[in-house]
């Protein structure tokens, strides 16, 4: 079994200036998704990412500080999982809640290094 | 960890934060405070997320209470005036305020500042919807059939009233709480009639705008300093009327008018709910408008049929409805229920002397009563025409629909009396 990361890009709650109800609705959406991965035995760990950011660029280590509404694609949180390939993951992505505020999700392997 | 979270549990809590905290910085501090209250859920999606909370109730609480740091400090960062809590005579420790009861008083207090004569009627349905429901603009719009940036405006200038005109955060006392309490009732009764009345097919809008009405309802009759046996009469009303809502609509977005709906489908806990209000409504005899409108509603369930419907008893409350408050939609009324009872004359004065521009948007309704009107007395080619003249003013699309279907029975019944 390899392992794989799920990365969120996009649907910034904060800036889409989501109510209360619509959040609640977001939320049984995510722990639906993360309960149905837990039940399957497949989720190994994952976070959530505040949206202010810090970034810094080039040789002269320029330091700009940035708000999400600032950034276009601003990565929220990510999952590990596990599984046999990218069509596996590609498979449990599909439950991601977020399609429609325009999310995106990239499913990248994460590397083993011989010991 | 298996997690749910209770119907409308953010919505709620809302308006109960809000609430909370208004009562400890002061309604001048209201958009610093529902922005921190707002923040508040932000931080609840994403940090729940990887980790659910064992009670999402107690944690969204204890944020909120962490909440009034973060705005003393930003309040003192704009260097604005800062209330003394415990300076003041209500001191109180922080702590209570969050308890249930207090939480409850505070929200109270917020229906009656919701509520104040000085903000315009439109102004106070916004302003309830946001500040104590905690729909957002937004919604508060596509419930209402309004623009966005109409309720935006009413938003602000509700907020720009109790700020300039320093309205108190308090429930008033003596005549002006009798005064204040019918305005909190019409505010309610408004709210309910656009999910209730409202011609838009999505029933789940519809419902929760009528629930909403009822829950504030239920918070004004639990305050004994706030009941009253017009406000058990307005519950019994709301009851009555939700207890039909899902069968007038069908399936497939179409409006079922009284005569055709499911009576089985009829809810009935909320009917059984609104015979208890009503008991406690009728104690002294005093009878309001929400008393012959809840009276006309429980005779309208009480029939097991729409041919079994006593249309006397009807006819009475609404005759005794029309001289509390006449109103053109009222007499309108009182012509169908003459229709029933096949009394032509009567029903046709009304139809004289009811205009339909005193009904502004809702012409369309006199002709179609006045369809009916001639439908019943056999005159079909008039019937029928009313009908294109109702569809010729009619602006909602299921009206619409629902005229068309109700003029092909009409030229059906004309072919076979042929």
């Amino acid at each position: 079994m390899k392992e794989f990361m799920m990365i969120f890009i996009g649907a910034d709650y904060a800036a889409l200036g989501l109510s209360p109800e619509e959040l609640q609705g977001r939320m049984g959406k995510w722990f639906a998704w993360s309960e149905k991965m837990e039940k399957a035995g497949i989720l190994r760990s994952g976070n959530a990412l505040h949206s202010d950011m810090r970034r810094i660029i080039g040789k002269e280590r320029t330091v700009t500080d940035m708000a999400s509404a600032e950034v276009k694609e601003i990565v929220g949180g990510y999952y590990i999982i596990e599984a046999k390939d990218f069509d596996e993951v590609e498979e449990v992505a599909q439950d991601f809640p977020d399609y429609d505020l325009g999310g995106t999700v990239e499913i990248r392997e994460i590397m083993v290094f011989d010991k | 960890m298996e997690q749910k979270l209770i119907d409308h549990l953010f919505r709620h809590h809302y308006g109960k934060m809000v609430s909370v905290l208004t009562r400890i910085f002061g309604l001048a501090h209201l958009e610093t405070i529902e922005d921190a209250v707002q923040d508040t859920f932000i931080k609840a999606t994403l940090t729940w997320k990887n980790n659910p909370p064992e009670s999402p109730e107690a944690w969204l609480t204890k944020a909120a209470k962490n909440r009034v740091i973060d705005i003393f400090r930003k309040l003192n960062a704009e260097r604005k005036r800062i209330p003394r809590i415990t300076a003041s005579h209500e001191a109180m420790n922080m702590n209570d305020l969050f308890l249930k009861n207090e939480i409850e008083d505070s929200q109270l207090r917020m229906i009656f500042t919701a509520c104040h004569p000085l903000l315009s009627q439109a102004d106070r349905i916004a302003f309830s919807l946001k500040t104590i429901s905690g729909f957002s603009s937004k919604e508060i719009a596509s419930a209402l059939l309004a623009k966005e940036e109409t309720i935006k405006k009413r938003l602000s200038r509700a907020r720009k009233t109790i700020k300039t005109k320093n309205i108190l955060f308090a429930i008033p006392v003596d005549k002006e709480l009798y005064e204040r309490i019918t305005s909190v009732h019409e505010v309610l009764y408004l709210i309910f009639n656009e999910g209730f009345h409202s011609n838009r097919t999505d029933i789940l809008i519809r419902k929760e705008l009528c629930g909403e009405a009822m829950r504030l309802c239920q918070m004004i009759l639990k305050n004994e300093l706030t009941r009253s046996e017009n406000g058990y009469a307005l519950f019994a009303l709301m009851c009555f009327h939700a207890a039909r809502l899902d069968s007038k609509i069908n399936s497939k977005g179409e409006i079922i008018d009284l005569k055709n709906q499911d009576r089985s489908k009829w809810h009935f806990p909320l009917m059984y709910l609104g015979n208890e209000a009503m008991n406690k409504a009728t104690a002294s005899n005093q009878f309001s408008y929400y008393h012959y409108e809840a009276a006309i509603a429980a005779e309208h369930l009480r029939a097991p049929s729409f041919k079994d419907t006593q249309w006397n008893k009807i006819l009475l409350w609404y005759k005794n409805l029309y001289q509390i408050q006449p109103s053109a939609i009222t007499a309108l009324h009182m012509a169908i229920v003459q229709i029933q009872l096949k009394n032509f004359e009567a029903a046709s004065q009304l139809l004289i002397d009811t205009q339909p521009v005193d009904l502004g948007q809702r012409a369309y309704l006199y002709y179609g009563v006045q369809g009916e009107f001639y439908k019943e007395k056999g005159e079909h080619e008039k019937a029928t025409s009313c009908l294109d003249l109702a569809l010729s003013v009619v602006q909602n699309e299921a009206e619409k629909n629902y005229l068309l279907r109700k003029k092909a029975t009409f030229q059906k019944r004309k072919v076979e009396q042929n």
